[in-house]
């Protein structure tokens, strides 16, 4: 701590800070947790403001709307620094994940000013996008007056960038020539396996190689341990269900959720290969899920693995890694592995969930909040993210190459870098983009959930979603 | 004031004053809630249109087929028929049991009263957090209550996930938030109703459960009745307790209208179908709360007309 | 009453002592889970037996927790005082309003009385979510929303109903003679509303404010919809403790226990009322 009080120091006698700026830093040094950090980012800062005009928007004040994450943590621990360096005032609402998209729908759907950009996940701009809610922000991206000359775009993974652009056509290609840019990635999660290290080694097994390896493997799990369940996944009712584990191992099949054709869409969900995988992931639940799988959320499944109820998950790769911390039972007990369900699969397919921020179109100062935007998503700040707070999975490039990153993760992590890397190449969205995405998701989990209570056999309950789905798209004038 | 209130008081303008002061006491009340008739009837426009926010090109007045629509969609019958079995349960038991523990507190006390007051908590810890500690208190693993029922030979109750038992967990979540309700409004009854009948027939030594199915209900009935509607409009109107345990699931288990009209909102932003809904939930609720406004006229005719 | 057998006493006995177990055993559970760390709570099979903590109400009382993962700002109190005050204003102004409309529609028999009464009530009959859609737009162009007024004025929707419909039967029980008696006595209408019927009535508006109160407190989704983050209520608050590391549910737990309390001594306040409801059956016709 004395040390960057010192530095402070130094950059006063340098003149580089007035002598107010001073003693509110120095003050900070000793109250908030997030300004050691933010010293030494200052540098950087500095770096980043090399030859663009940040102060354009000086003395403007901006909201935003921001869910309960760490990745808003580890922002609002920097912030000090973006207002410095554009001379802004931010203040922000954070509400609880619970609830979070239903205030960010409440809020858009009543057309309010009061939020400027906000956090959202890529699945939800193919709602507000087509319904007029947020900025193609392709026009700043491109527009070398209001984008600084080192922000990089091309330094975000491909995958991320491609998933977050959408044109806006039933079924169009996520990433096309004609794509708008809806949102930014900012920080990403895709699909993997984490495990129990000691549960593993307790019943003599290997992370699973594929689908029914992983059936089999939770299932000697469950035998053997006496206890604990064999594998986590997702089943409330809920389209979220759908998206993790489930979604990244059904694209490993080569399997897709519709076909579109000549512009219309029409269901895929029964075709020979979908139901022998719907089969195997149904039979894994029964014999080894968690007894109360269907009320499962991400932060049951989570919980469950962090304390020792579970030996893994094929989850969010950011779930085990929270899990491996924190005050669980089992921090420091979970290990990573990446997983290709399809054995004739050459690298894993992981469905991915990206958080991203966007611009609300009923902000009235859309330049001013790109700035926001603009540096929230620097590899600068990525790399500060990284670095010092919990801001993973990263989304750029340079900041997943970066020696002390990767350090860190290697050591309180092991194997995490690993599933990562050797998973990120097929990392993207895996769904077809299209406005009934909510609906019919979510009605892919409720018969999911039939078929598991076996209240419905699989066969049979495909079939029967894919018509259902077939007539709603017809109803929507999209099949 | 007192001088406006003297002069109408005056025996000249008494009948004026007497017609003219309802109105000045309930309409400031009315008004209040009148702002609310404007938001009401733009959901009523809306109901017939087809609006989807993410389909604007879409959008159009379509008069009732949002309701057409209803009437082949299995689903729909589904909601109508899990509301009304869900209300009708939590209320029914609530009834019974509140009705029993005023009973059996309603010899005012110490212990009664301070009892009396310690079982409204479960009506004050809000039924969106109640419902995630009895989701964790049922859960497999680290849940007290699934403990309780393993040690009773139950290893394998699986509460709210399954479907032959969630309908019932659901029920007895609403049992325990709401119970109270009814038992604070009965017990507040039963200590108000006049001593003398009781008195009476005790001397003629008229068997007790004569006394309360003959005095006591018959008394009570005013308060039954305010009871059971609020109860029942609050209960078919479900969302709390039905979406933190199971968000409407296994399946369509527990798809209750408030739970089904949200989703269609907030998540699949379909408008013209939510709101649609929610006019047949309210249909339905106007035409519940209408039959027990009669009953509840009819008595007050009864019992003022004779007295 | 008094001539109970002991058999009647004992089977009375048991009974109760079922209620008590039933309704009082969640919340001694959760009671007991406020005083815990995350981990003591998720011990598989879980135990009564622990080393008490008060991390948890700390952290709800600063405003921050001290995780491994880092700290977090929690606004638990603010959002604490949002209900007080929410919850609180809104009853008032519906015993201001549903009081005297409440005896309205007891004593009197006017032309569309019965049509108000039942206009008031079958605003309860709305689902919530049916008028807080459009109302999202109103609020923004009258400027209403975000709020603390726009928020009590649609709290009404929850309290006033209920205030009203509970109270009237309450005046319905009073009979009128008292009143004339003091009317005859020299009395003013006014006076003889305020030092008799209400008075009277008491047990019954306690009871109904004291519900309202609750019901008020219970709900978030009006404030979540109308309002930003500084004016949401604790149910709203208490989801926050749902954490990527990890659902906080010695957190969720102790803060139940915090915003159970201020309603809970309103509750034994209110009491006393509730017993004096005994006295009302001597005055009765």
């Amino acid at each position: 701590m004395s040390d960057k009080a010192k530095s402070l120091f130094e950059a006063y006698a340098a003149g580089k800070m007035s002598r107010r700026e001073l003693l509110t830093k120095t003050a900070q040094l000793g109250v908030a947790f997030g300004a050691a950090n933010l010293m030494l980012n200052k540098a950087s800062t500095d770096l980043l403001a090399a030859d663009f005009n940040w102060k354009a928007h000086q003395g403007k004040s901006l909201k935003l709307l921001l869910n309960k994450h760490p990745y808003v943590d580890a922002m609002i621990a920097n912030l000090e620094n973006f207002k410095s360096l554009t001379g802004m005032n931010i203040t922000y609402d954070v509400f609880p994940e619970d609830v979070y998209f239903d205030k960010v729908t409440a809020a858009l759907s009543s057309r309010s000013s009061e939020y400027d950009a906000f956090m959202t996940g890529a699945y939800m701009t193919w709602t507000y996008g087509p319904a007029g809610w947020i900025e193609d922000l392709n026009a700043w991206i491109k527009d070398s007056s209001k984008t600084a000359p080192n922000y990089n775009w091309e330094d975000m993974l491909p995958g991320l960038r491609a998933s977050t652009a959408w044109n806006g056509v039933p079924g169009g290609e996520l990433g096309s020539a004609d794509a708008k840019q809806w949102c930014l990635p900012w920080g990403y999660e895709l699909n993997n396996v984490a495990y129990n290290r000691n549960m593993f080694k307790k019943a003599g097994v290997e992370p699973p190689k594929n689908m029914e390896d992983m059936v089999n493997v939770a299932a000697k799990l469950q035998r053997d341990l006496g206890g604990p369940y064999g594998i986590g996944v997702r089943g409330s009712r809920s389209w979220a269900t759908i998206h993790p584990g489930f979604l990244s191992a059904y694209a490993n099949y080569g399997q897709k959720d519709f076909t579109v054709s000549g512009g219309k869409l029409k269901a895929a969900m029964n075709t020979k290969a979908s139901k022998d995988f719907h089969e195997l992931w149904v039979k894994m639940i029964q014999d080894s899920g968690a007894k109360n799988w269907s009320t499962h959320t991400w932060y049951q499944v989570g919980t469950d693995l962090g304390a020792g109820a579970s030996a893994m998950i094929f989850d969010a790769d950011i779930l085990g890694y929270f899990m491996n911390g924190g005050d669980n039972k089992e921090a420091g007990n979970i290990g990573y592995a990446p997983f290709a369900a399809n054995p004739n699969a050459s690298a894993p397919t992981p469905n991915v969930w990206i958080w991203s921020l966007a611009m609300s179109s009923f902000s009235k100062q859309k330049d001013a909040a790109w700035y926001f935007i603009q540096w929230a998503s620097s590899g600068d700040h990525g790399m500060f993210g990284a670095r010092k707070m919990d801001f993973v999975n990263p989304v750029r490039q340079s900041v997943w190459d970066d020696s002390e990153f990767r350090s860190r993760i290697n050591e309180s992590y092991p194997g995490y870098l690993n599933q990562h890397d050797l998973s990120a190449p097929g990392a993207k969205i895996y769904f077809t983009a299209q406005p009934l995405f909510f609906d019919l998701t979510t009605q892919w989990a409720e018969t999911l959930q039939k078929m598991v209570a076996k209240s419905v056999p699989v066969d049979e309950g495909l079939d029967q979603l894919a018509s259902s789905i077939d007539r709603q798209l017809r109803d929507a004038g999209l099949g | 004031m007192s001088s406006t209130s003297s002069a109408l008081a005056a025996p000249k303008s008494g009948r004026l004053r007497k017609k003219i002061l309802p109105y000045l006491l309930s309409l400031p009340a009315l008004l209040v809630c009148i702002g609310i008739l404007i938001p009401f009837f733009t959901a009523v426009y809306y109901s017939m249109m087809r609006f989807r926010l993410n389909l604007p090109y879409l959008k159009g007045f379509i008069w009732f087929d949002n309701y057409i629509n209803f009437l082949s969609d299995p689903a729909f019958w589904n909601t109508v028929q899990i509301s009304l079995l869900y209300a009708f349960l939590t209320v029914g038991l609530e009834l019974l049991l509140g009705l029993g523990i005023a009973v059996l507190l309603q010899q005012p006390s110490k212990f009664n009263n301070i009892v009396s007051v310690l079982l409204l908590l479960p009506l004050m810890t809000a039924p969106a957090l109640a419902s995630l500690m009895w989701k964790l208190m049922t859960n497999p693993n680290f849940g007290i209550l699934s403990y309780l029922v393993s040690l009773l030979g139950f290893s394998d109750f699986k509460w709210a996930s399954d479907p032959s038992t969630a309908l019932l967990t659901v029920v007895l979540v609403d049992i325990w938030v709401y119970t109270p309700f009814i038992m604070i409004l009965l017990l507040a009854g039963l200590r108000s109703l006049p001593k003398q009948p009781f008195e009476a027939a005790a001397l003629d030594g008229v068997p007790q459960s004569f006394i309360f199915f003959r005095i006591t209900l018959p008394m009570l009935m005013p308060y039954l009745l305010t009871a059971t509607l609020f109860r029942l409009l609050e209960s078919i109107q479900q969302f709390d307790i039905i979406y933190s345990m199971t968000q409407g699931g296994p399946g369509d288990q527990l798809m209750v209208f408030q739970v089904q009209a949200y989703l269609e909102f907030f998540q699949y932003t379909n408008v013209g179908r939510s709101t649609a809904l929610l006019m047949v939930l309210w249909a339905i609720t106007f035409a519940l709360s209408n039959v027990f406004i009669k009953q509840w006229l009819r008595l007050r005719e009864r019992t003022h007309g004779n007295g | 009453m008094n001539q109970l057998s002991t058999s009647q006493r004992v089977f009375r006995g048991v009974l109760l002592g079922l209620v008590i177990l039933f309704f009082m055993f969640p919340i001694f559970w959760i009671f007991l889970m406020s005083f815990q760390t995350n981990e003591q709570i998720l011990r598989i099979p879980p135990s009564i037996f622990f080393e008490p903590t008060l991390i948890n109400y700390q952290a709800l009382i600063t405003g921050r927790l001290e995780t491994q993962a880092g700290n977090l700002d929690i606004a638990f109190m603010e959002n604490l005082w949002n209900s007080v005050f929410l919850s609180s204003s809104a009853v008032l102004l519906s015993l201001v309003l549903g009081v005297p409309a409440a005896y309205a529609f007891a004593r009197y028999r006017f032309r569309l009385g019965e049509d108000i009464a039942f206009t008031i009530l079958s605003f309860r009959f709305a689902p919530p979510l049916l008028v807080l859609l459009p109302l999202t737009l109103y609020f923004e162009d009258i400027g209403l929303s975000n709020t603390y007024t726009g928020l009590i004025w649609v709290y009404q929707l929850i309290s006033l109903p209920l205030i009203l419909w509970i109270v009237r039967g309450y005046f319905e029980d009073i009979s009128p003679d008292i009143e004339s008696a003091y009317r005859l006595a020299g009395h003013s209408w006014l006076q003889t509303f305020l030092k008799i019927s209400i008075p009277l009535a008491r047990p019954g508006i306690a009871a109904a404010g004291l519900l309202s109160f609750i019901f008020a407190w219970n709900n978030f989704v009006f404030a979540l919809v109308l309002a930003s983050a500084d004016k949401q209520p604790v149910t709203v608050g208490a989801l926050a403790f749902v954490t990527a590391s990890g659902i906080q549910y010695g957190q969720i737990a102790a803060g139940i226990v915090l915003s159970v309390t201020p309603t809970l001594l309103l509750a034994l306040y209110a009491q006393r009322y509730l017993v004096e409801g005994l006295s009302l059956g001597a005055v009765k016709g």
